[in-house]
């Protein structure tokens, strides 16, 4: 199933073609891939994240369907 | 002109108020009121407006008062506690009004040992323009400026620096041209540690109170003088260590911010579907990664530009940057996420060189950034520019030099501007433009905009703590659930932090780290040589909160300024398709402290 990944600040540099500039990419995962399984395919670092599924908040043991998009931050804050 | 020794103890109980008349053009001190001897920042620029401002005063009169307090830890080594408050009654709402800024100000004043200068009366000349020159002896002068009328901000700091002894140090406070005109929009400017009059108070036209009483600039010195004791050395040490530590390794102030700045809130605003774009018709805006913080950061250190620095001496956490251009020439600060958003996505422009221009223009004329975007986006909505053009938004904004009509109008905000121009959706409450975060997909922060004081205001209550960021807790931002508790318990708080003098982003670690908080009460413990505890510091934010409350229902504020536009409530907001859900009963629950609270000051 396609997916897009969208990691942010310092988890950009983990998506496997290692270029800046562009958060996104999409993904072909087997059907029903945990977003725990997206996290540990990437070899995201073992700390505090903050993650969304189509603009909703989502946890990491939460399944992935066909045309979602995952998107992970690692904690930040502003304003 | 007077000069006042210097007393031997600069501490908290020595503090005093200096009293300034620009009608009579007299400078005195005065003890500051046993009182108010656990105030700073806002609580004392609140308490000051409450108790000598009439609530029905003009607010560009000679009964309005300009206020401009350090916090109550200014002038101390506390970490991130240098933040600067200044009220009055609001030209833009009507209301009693603080706003924050950054800057050198606050320590400087903080160490001569003034808890607040209160500007009074109207110069009796028009045409006058007066300098407040406060010497780091404490003597203090108004000096004509004539000359310098109609000066934008940044020509005023090469001026201002040109009348100073070469060794000196000092800070400025300064007003532009839109203050000078009493545009309800303008801002007050404050200088960073390099002397750039880039850090403001932007919000709720305190500039307008300024420039219109005569006032041009304050410059306060601060040559030789050492921070200020604390009663208990040792202890205000250990527990500094603990405070300075919780800020350095929480992940938001210890990395996120540092690294990106406040912008970095630009993707995941956008990705949870509340970031506003073309005057708050969607939640996501197309072109947000060309102007978000990793862009920012990415283009700076391309054209040789800073990316990390404290806006005050004190800050552990380093969130300024500059924005340069392209041959890496200084253009203003490193655009914060509120001036990158209003100027950029909710004017649909995607070029953080054209949002630079205009950030620069607004700050030299000395405007509101977060005003003067939501007005653009609303001037562009009334279909009088194309969203997306940032040239013809930047000739809009030049207009308000000349004081034309068209830019008088655009400088008197979001609302003033929507009316002239009959615009639907003007996203306003008590008359001040809604920041950065739409309330639709995000209701906790739709509560802090309805029913703070301050009117539309991020920071009074930044509920998108918990809302989005998972910081503090969580509550669905979707769901009208807990969002009027969320917000009340922030703006409490915030009340506190202001007072203090901390910077608002010390919460995030303070609300994620228990030893963090306690790490505050402990310093102000140590400081006073008091014994001081969570709720005594909260009270503190309880009765800000409540000269504010009572000022703004003498001004004749009621339940219904406490509400929302209705087209929150009745428009759906794409990607989520949303409303506002937040019940009124919720907001009317906020503030249900203050009769108690108002009964223990023996206020009314």
């Amino acid at each position: 199933m396609k997916v897009d990944v969208a990691l942010f600040a310092s988890l950009a540099s983990f998506q496997p073609d290692g270029l800046s500039g562009r958060h996104t990419r999409e993904f072909d995962f087997p059907d029903g891939m945990l977003i725990s399984e997206v996290i540990a395919s990437l070899g995201l670092p073992d700390e505090p994240r903050v993650i969304f599924v189509n603009g909703r908040h989502a946890s990491e043991g939460a399944a992935l369907s066909a045309g979602d998009r995952l998107a992970i931050f690692p904690p930040v804050g502003g304003g | 002109m007077r000069g006042i020794a210097m007393p031997e103890t600069r501490g908290y109980q020595m503090r005093e108020l200096m009293r300034v008349n620009m009608s009579d053009l007299s400078i005195k001190m005065e003890p500051l009121p046993a009182k108010w001897a656990r105030y700073g920042g806002r609580a004392l620029t609140s308490a000051l407006v409450f108790t000598e401002v009439p609530a029905m005063a003009d607010a560009l009169g000679a009964e309005n008062k300009f206020v401009v307090a350090p916090g109550f830890l200014g002038g101390t080594n506390t970490p991130n506690g240098g933040r600067l408050s200044i009220g009055a009654k609001s030209p833009l709402t009507g209301g009693l009004k603080e706003s924050n800024s950054g800057g050198q100000a606050a320590h400087a004043l903080g160490k001569l040992g003034i808890a607040a200068v209160i500007v009074e009366g109207k110069a009796a000349d028009a045409s006058a323009r007066y300098m407040l020159v406060i010497e780091a002896d404490k003597s203090a002068k108004l000096v004509r400026v004539d000359a310098w009328a109609g000066m934008g901000n940044y020509a005023l700091a090469e001026e201002i620096k040109a009348t100073r002894p070469a060794d000196d140090h000092f800070a400025t406070i300064t007003t532009g041209p839109a203050g000078e005109m009493g545009l309800k929009a303008a801002g007050v400017a404050v200088s960073d540690p390099k002397g750039y009059p880039n850090r403001f108070a932007g919000r709720g036209g305190m500039g307008a109170v300024m420039g219109t009483k005569g006032l041009k600039a304050i410059v306060v010195s601060d040559k030789g003088l050492s921070y200020v004791e604390h009663a208990d050395k040792e202890a205000f040490s250990a527990a500094m260590k603990v405070f300075a530590n919780a800020l350095t390794t929480h992940p938001v102030s210890g990395q996120g911010l540092p690294t990106y700045g406040t912008n970095v809130l630009a993707n995941i605003i956008n990705e949870a579907g509340g970031y506003p774009t073309r005057n708050f018709s969607d939640g996501r805006f197309e072109g947000v990664e060309n102007i978000s913080g990793e862009k920012m950061r990415e283009v700076t250190l391309e054209r040789g530009g800073n990316v990390k620095h404290g806006c005050h001496t004190g800050c552990v956490i380093q969130c300024s940057r500059y924005w340069v251009d392209k041959d890496g020439a200084y253009v203003t600060k490193g655009m914060e996420y509120e001036n990158v958003w209003s100027i950029g996505a909710d004017c649909g422009i995607d070029d953080l060189d054209a949002i630079g221009l205009i950030d620069r223009e607004c700050s030299d004329l000395g405007l509101d950034t977060i005003e003067m975007g939501a007005t653009l986006a609303v001037y562009m909505d009334a279909g009088k520019i194309a969203f997306g053009d940032g040239a013809a938004a930047l000739a809009a904004i030049k207009e308000i030099w000349a004081g034309t009509e068209l830019g008088k109008t655009l400088g008197q905000g979001a609302e003033v501007t929507g009316n002239a121009f009959g615009v639907a959706h003007i996203p306003v409450v008590k008359h001040q433009a809604l920041p950065a975060y739409d309330p639709r997909p995000i209701q906790g922060i739709g509560v802090t905009y309805a029913t703070s004081t301050q009117g539309a205001d991020h920071t009074a209550g930044y509920a998108i703590t918990a809302n989005v960021l998972a910081v503090g807790g969580s509550v669905d931002p979707l769901s009208p659930e807990g969002q009027a508790g969320l917000s009340q318990g922030l703006q409490i708080a915030t009340g506190m932090l202001d007072a203090m003098g901390f910077c608002i982003f010390v919460a995030f670690p303070v609300l994620d780290i228990p030893e963090a908080f306690g790490a505050i009460v402990d310093m102000v413990s140590a400081h006073t040589g008091d014994t001081w505890d969570a709720n005594a510091l909260l009270a503190v934010g309880k009765e800000t909160l409540t000269y504010e409350r009572l000022f703004n229902q003498h001004a004749g504020f009621t339940p219904a300024d406490d509400r929302l536009p209705a087209f929150f409530k009745t428009v759906p907001l794409p990607p989520h398709n949303v409303v506002f859900t937040v019940s009124d009963a919720d907001l009317d629950s906020v503030f249900d402290f203050v009769p108690e609270t108002a009964a223990g000051l023996g206020i009314s």
